[in-house]
């Protein structure tokens, strides 16, 4: 039995972009994540799923589609591939991915569409009824997809809703961590999983070989830099995307302005803070225990020093710090305020995220000062720009803390650089004596499983068993002898009369029958009565009979002689046994030939 | 070439030209990119910039490129140089070098030599990078590009290249092998059409040099026992004759003919889909399709020897061509209708089924066990059923499908799903049994259901249809994914039906039928489940929209629960469902309270709270859905001159207005702007300025009383204080929009002649862009020659002043540079080259932190 594994990234190397993969298992095909690679602004920007229509149509052999969490790389392909493409069948994912996955896909779609005025791009009905064919899941449930395909959500960390997920078919399985974090931050938890001792874990390995430095100081100079901005007056603009990152820098900034007791004001754009709040709310067991045991008295999610942001906000006088959308300042308000604040020193800007090649973002983080806008106008770039990165992946030591609690019997790394991987992949081959895969996209990884396939015994059987032997021991295998039978998807060892009463058959007793040329010019009766003799003397353990009919018989071995039709000196003995004599006809044939 | 291409040729040409400044950055580009000690390049700078060389080699075919531009055959030589360049810049490389040699010229230019070491067996492919699938990738992609010219062609076949991609057509990578695969089909196509000095016939077969190759390695493969080799080659015919329809694939075709027919009865190699695509292919070339005799027999021995899974595909694009052989179509929908078939025959006593297909050309016993069989029924009848609808999609179909018995069919198997039916037959019950509750099938079936509404000839079975459908839609244990479907099949059959009664006057049943879809969408528009909300609202307005005309309609939905039951959902938690209610609501209110007959006309107050919940909507709902859906519903209204049953049209206007203007969703701003603009037209027309909106006037005699009177309603109603507000939004599609509904405004005041000599004079509008706009707004810097309000700045109210602005601001220029898509930057080569200077020396840090 074997289980293959395809990613269908953007070119044909290890790329890191956007996440799709497909796993076939014991028969059934699931693609795990259905991300879109936002560095691109043509259909590259989507996997290209034709070579899975060449299977056939889509709905009928993929058996479900799974997200593991709400991020675009991971999600962002799936209302493209539901309703243009064509896929009409379950889509897997948990219940804050489900509720938060529309609103980042409707905030990408309105800035594709403002920014290019794009036509082959999905519309925000065909993001609802994409969402609209969502399952959702809850952690630790295991949701049968079909009578022999089930999956469980396993908590992932990273963002609100990431999921790992486990696919199961029989006993085969798979673990898909999408991507996970295991350390706590200031708001989830860090990822887990039990001892699944899956034959795959596909695990991304975004930092194969960083081990990430202290989060603390990245947090302790990312507050230094905001706060040296606003105390000499300057503003600071945090471009975000809506959902995710944003909330943990809030709760860094609303804690500190209160215990450094700041006045200057906080804004975050676009309404999001309320809907973020919401879905916190919502969403609360699925946070750290921290957030959750002081949810009691307080709602970290309602923020005291974050107001709602309004466009004549970005004129006024005096430092402040600005939240807006979109992340990689390449439209709408994020590139407005940026246009504003740019050419003052005081001000600052912090990217927390990537930026794709073109945009302004790119731009500034590059190091470039001077810009082309629109019209030929020049921007002169003279505000700090500072990169701050807190996504949330697991490091090297995370990723075999991991296998170390899945134990998994082959490990296959995605979602990471090529040279990265190629160390991990040794350090995990030498630690764990797994084999370790780095697939290219648009390569299959075969993986051969040995699956122990389960089969009930009969009590009678065993009962029977037993009286002859000594009693089942774990310790001591013992061969055991009955009928297999498959009914109902199962395996039964059960004794041949049980077998044949519950298939309806009947017995039928098989018989081996030879025919022996003997050189005798005697008589048959006399030829029979010679042989008789003979075999009585040689085989004296064993029953042999003269009957009247004249054939003789040893044990449930038959003989009879007749003259051959041509050659009256010449008598053929038919000999016939049944399949259950064993060695007996070997010497029984011995001696009739010598 | 027509004017429009042309214009579109230059623009593009204009656009990725090799400008002084790209000519300056691009030697330290290929400096920077061939240096080792360089962190990588982002993958997607490397594509952009491969684009950018493609256009720049498609426009211009002489060797200026690269003369121009010696940095690039530098950048090759360096590249092979490098003991150990990194995959991605090798793969560039060779990409590029193929891409460069695409014409002759510059072929010739790069010279063999060069050409030699980076795709000759010296080169990359004898080397350790070899193994990496993106260098094998860039190396058929290279090759693929420079196959334009017979140089190429002969540097390929000489060198033994051929041989290589013959190799990768069974790569692990797959990309890799279908490249390679599309590779060679492209090489025969162009050895052929390039080389062969006379046509090619069967008798006089003289098939150019390395079109034979590629020819000998087709049939050796397709010999050889090796079922890879096999398939590889039948992937490649199928995608050549697809793509390529010259006569000579008949020649081709004719000398592996026999040995294809082969590979339909064994069962050792194990390609029949590959089979049946491949001869679909042929079907809908025109070079077989006209073909009499042997190739239709073999389609028709296909469809009989494949399985029914496997012949589907085929049958169904068969059955979609309107040429080909009456026998062959019957076989053909044979295969499709055959399960349909077969579910009718369970469902029925032996001797009352009056089937669907002659049995003399069916053979029911290999559809009959598959459809017994747990692990394929559900994917047969999908496949069927998918096909079915792909078929029913078709305006014109070449072929008649037995209809009613179809939708009996149909009828059945979702009768099979929801355990409706468990019949006596040992089959059907069978079949029942794995039916029941699959999810797949009933999805499929409603798929197909809604597809034969549009068909005539069903009418017998719409009472059994409907206790079906009704069934679905009242069942607990219908998914919300299958009553979406549910809803779609409904919604058609009930237009259906209402043609129907219309014509048998059979007003009875269709008021029962009414009655009881209200009644359960009563129920499901209180459903815990969000999705389940959202489709009953959508239903509704599907509903609404195609049978408002109807009384019998009208007059069961009003006195049903289900309007009020929508209103209250117009305060429903999620978001989709509330924007959902209020399309609903708005499509409602033009049966009730816009509609002069209608029973509840006379209720002003439920109006004028109906309107006051959009209205709040659309000021406080934290979300754009609800909000976009009321501006959308308050034009709609506006069209259809309901809004003055309401209040005062241009009150309503200017509340809506201000509402809006501040909206943070820039959706809701441009559905504003087009309110306005459907405003503004018919007040035009009203005023008789104009008959057709937005027409020119023709002639300054148009009473100036009129357009003053004008003027002062679109003061009045704010209109201009928003639109030229919008004209400066952050989100271009405002702007655009905005600057579209004033430039159709000017021209009814300012005739394009007065115009021209009123801006050609004085103050000259040259350099005023949004940029000068936006200070002049904000400013009032117009003060000099307009009126200011209070603020110092412009005063919108000011009728006079609004007409000066209309006439100086050169909207035409801002027109053009709002079109100017605001990406043009980020999209130009000089920014892209500038991106990857910029990055050379950076650290990796930014590069790894994706998300």
């Amino acid at each position: 039995s074997y289980l293959s594994v395809f990613c269908l990234g953007p070119g044909a190397g290890q790329d890191v972009g956007r996440s799709c993969i497909l796993v076939s298992i014991a028969g059934k095909n699931v693609m795990l994540d259905c991300g879109m690679h936002m560095g691109y602004n043509d259909d590259r920007r989507f996997p290209d799923f034709s070579y899975i229509t060449q299977n056939g149509r889509l709905t009928d052999f993929l058996d479900c589609v799974i997200i593991s969490h709400f991020h675009l790389d991971h999600c962002g392909a799936l209302p493209y591939f539901s309703e243009m493409v064509g896929y009409d069948g379950p889509i897997y994912m948990t219940h804050p991915t489900k509720a938060i996955c529309p609103i980042l896909l409707e905030d990408y779609r309105k800035i594709t569409v403002d920014k290019k005025g794009e036509t082959n791009f999905f519309t925000s009905q065909m993001i609802k009824d994409c969402m609209k064919k969502v399952v959702a899941v809850h952690l630790h449930q295991t949701v049968q997809v079909d009578e022999e395909l089930e999956i469980k959500a396993y908590y992932a960390g990273h963002v609100l809703g990431a999921a790992m997920f486990q696919i199961k078919v029989g006993c085969e399985s798979v673990v898909y961590t999408g991507d996970y974090n295991m350390t706590p931050d200031r708001h989830l938890g860090a990822a887990w999983i039990d001892k699944c001792r899956p034959d795959l874990l596909i695990s991304e390995s975004t930092y194969a070989t960083t081990i990430r430095d202290s989060k603390r100081c990245r947090e302790r100079d990312f507050l230094k830099k905001v706060h040296e901005t606003v105390e000499r007056g300057g503003k600071v603009l945090i471009p975000v995307f809506a959902l995710g990152r944003a909330q943990e820098l809030c709760i860094l900034l609303e804690t500190f302005w209160e215990r450094m007791n700041l006045k200057a004001p906080i804004y975050f754009s676009t309404g999001l803070t309320e809907k973020a709040n919401h879905y916190y709310k919502l969403f609360i067991t699925w946070t750290n225990q921290k957030i959750r045991k002081t949810f009691v008295q307080r709602n970290m999610f309602e923020f005291k020093h974050i107001k709602a942001f309004d466009r004549a906000f970005a004129d006024n006088p005096g430092p402040m710090v600005v939240f807006a959308t979109p992340g990689m300042l390449h439209a709408g308000q994020s590139l407005q305020i940026f246009r504003k604040w740019a050419g003052n020193e005081k001000n600052m800007v912090i990217m927390p995220g990537y930026c794709v090649q073109g945009t302004v973002g790119h731009k500034i983080l590059s190091g470039q000062r001077k810009l082309e806008m629109e019209g030929r106008q020049i921007l002169e770039v003279k505000m700090q720009v500072e990169y701050m990165s807190f996504s949330a992946h697991a490091d090297a030591k995370g990723i075999m803390q991991l296998i170390r609690q899945a134990e998994p019997r082959n490990v296959l790394l995605v979602h990471g650089e090529a040279k990265k991987m190629e160390f991990l992949k040794q350090k995990i081959e030498q630690e764990f004596h797994v084999n370790c895969y780095m697939p290219a996209n648009g390569e299959t990884t075969t993986i051969f499983t040995n699956p122990s396939i389960p089969v009930d015994i009969s009590l009678g059987l065993l009962k029977r068993e037993t009286a002859i032997g000594l009693l089942p021991d774990v310790k001591k295998p013992k061969l055991m002898h009955g009928t297999l039978i498959m009914k109902d998807n199962s395996f039964r060892l059960v004794s041949p009369e049980q077998a044949l009463k519950e298939l309806g058959l009947a017995e039928h007793q098989l018989r081996f029958t030879c025919r022996v040329h003997i050189q005798d010019p005697r008589k048959e009766h006399e030829t029979v009565l010679r042989v008789y003799n003979h075999l009585k003397g040689v085989l004296k353990d064993y029953s042999v009979q003269h009957l009247p009919d004249g054939s003789i018989t040893v044990e449930s071995i038959l003989i009879q002689a007749t003259a051959h039709s041509e050659d009256q000196g010449t008598k053929v003995l038919l000999v016939s046994w049944t399949y259950q004599v064993g060695i007996l006809e070997n010497i029984l044939f011995k001696h009739l030939c010598s | 070439m027509s004017v429009q291409l042309s214009w579109f040729v230059a623009r593009a040409r204009r656009r990725f030209a090799m400008s002084r400044e790209c000519s300056l950055l691009l030697p330290r580009v290929c400096a920077a990119l061939a240096d080792p000690r360089q962190p990588g390049s982002d993958d997607t700078c490397l594509e952009k910039l491969l684009d950018w060389f493609r256009h720049l080699a498609a426009f211009d075919p002489t060797e200026k490129l690269v003369q121009d531009n010696p940095c690039l055959t530098e950048f090759i030589t360096s590249v092979l140089a490098l003991p150990e360049p990194s995959p991605s810049i090798l793969s560039f490389t060779l990409r590029l070098a193929g891409i460069l040699a695409a014409s002759e010229n510059r072929f010739q230019h790069l010279q063999e030599k060069l050409l030699v070491r980076l795709f000759g067996r010296d080169g990359p492919l004898n080397s350790a990078m070899w193994e990496d699938a993106s260098v094998r990738s860039g190396w058929v992609e290279g090759v693929h590009s420079m196959m334009h010219h017979q140089p190429a062609l002969h540097f390929l076949c000489n060198g033994g290249g051929i041989d290589v991609i013959f190799t990768l057509q069974g790569d692990p990578s797959l990309f890799v092998a279908s490249a390679a695969s599309q590779l060679l089909v492209h090489v025969l196509t162009f050895s052929v059409e390039a080389e062969a000095t006379k046509p090619l016939s069967t008798k006089d077969c003289d098939w150019p040099a390395s079109a034979q190759m590629i020819i000998k390695h087709i049939e050796d493969s397709l010999q050889s026992s090796s079922a890879s080799h096999i398939k590889q080659s039948l992937k490649l015919l199928t995608s050549l004759f697809g793509s390529c329809h010259a006569t000579w694939t008949e020649v081709l075709w004719l000398g592996i003919a026999k040995q294809i027919e082969s590979f339909l009865t064994e069962e050792t190699v194990q390609a029949q889909h590959m089979l049946a695509n491949l001869l679909l292919n042929m079907a809908w070339s025109p070079v077989f399709c006209d073909t009499e005799g042997s190739f239709w027999a073999l389609v028709t021995s296909a469809l009989e020897r494949l399985t029914p899974v496997q012949a589907g595909p085929l049958a169904v694009g068969i059955l979609r061509l309107y040429k080909c052989p009456q026998d062959v179509r019957i076989q053909a929908l044979t295969v499709l209708l055959q399960p349909m078939d077969c579910i009718l025959r369970a469902a029925s006593q032996p001797l009352e089924y009056t089937g669907l297909l002659d049995e003399s050309v069916s053979d029911p016993i290999t559809v009959e066990s598959l459809l017994s069989s747990k692990s394929s029924c559900a994917s047969l009848l999908c496949q069927t059923l998918a096909h079915l609808e792909e078929l029913l999609s078709l305006i014109r179909l070449p072929v008649d499908l037995p209809y009613t018995s179809l939708l009996r069919s149909l009828i059945t198997i979702l009768q099979f799903c929801n355990g409706f039916l468990s019949p006596a037959s040992p089959l059907g019950s069978t079949i029942s049994r794995i039916l029941i509750n699959c999810f797949r099938v009933q999805r499929s079936a409603l798929d197909v259901l809604a597809a034969l509404s549009e068909r005539k000839g069903c009418d017998t079975l719409i009472g059994s249809l409907f206790d079906v459908l009704l069934a679905y839609l009242e069942s607990p244990n219908t998914s919300p994914t299958v009553l979406k479907k549910t809803f779609q099949a409904t919604s058609k059959w009930l237009v259906r039906l209402q043609e129907l009664s219309c014509s048998n006057s059979q007003w009875q049943q269709t008021e029962k039928i009414l009655e009881d879809v209200f009644l359960v969408l009563q129920k499901r528009l209180c459903s815990p489940c969000w999705e389940v909300r959202d489709s009953s609202l959508e239903f509704l307005t599907v509903l609404i929209k195609c049978l408002r005309d109807q009384d019998e309609f009208r007059q069961s939905l009003l006195s049903s629960e289900v309007p009020r039951l929508t209103e209250n959902l117009l305060e429903d938690p999620e978001s989709y469902v509330r924007a959902s209610a209020v399309t609903a609501v708005g499509h409602l209110a033009f049966i009730t309270y816009f509609a002069p007959e209608s029973p509840v006309i006379g209720n002003q107050c439920n109006k004028e709270n109906t309107v006051a919940k959009l209205q709040e909507i659309l000021s406080t709902d934290s979300e754009g859905f609800p909000r976009r859906a009321v501006i959308s519903i308050f034009t709609k209204w506006l069209r259809q001159g309901c809004t003055g049953q309401l209040e005062d049209t241009e009150q309503f206007v200017s509340r809506v207005i201000q509402t809006v203007e501040h909206d943070l969703d820039w959706e809701v701003r441009r559905g504003g702007l087009e309110l306005v603009e459907v405003f503004c037209s018919q007040t035009v027309c009203q005023l008789g300025l104009s008959e057709c909106p937005y027409a020119p006037v023709s002639s300054a005699v148009s009473s100036s009383i009129h357009q003053n009177e004008l003027l002062q309603i679109f003061c009045r109603a704010k209109v201009f204080s928003f639109l030229f507000r919008s004209l400066c939004d952050c989100d271009k599609p405002v702007g655009q929009r905005a600057c579209d509904i004033l430039l159709g405004l000017r021209d009814n005041f300012y005739p394009v002649s007065t115009l021209k000599d009123s801006q050609g004079t004085g103050d000259s509008p040259a350099g005023r862009g949004i940029a000068w706009l936006q200070r002049t707004l904000g400013q009032g810097s117009l003060a000099q020659n307009f009126p200011t309000d209070d603020g110092n700045g412009v005063d919108f109210q000011d009728p006079e002043s609004m007409m000066i602005v209309l006439g100086t601001i050169d909207l035409e220029e801002l027109h053009d540079e709002l079109n100017k898509s605001s990406d043009h930057m980020e999209k130009s080569p000089q920014s892209l080259l500038q991106d990857i200077l910029a990055t050379v020396g950076t650290t990796e840090e930014n590069e790894a932190d994706c998300y």
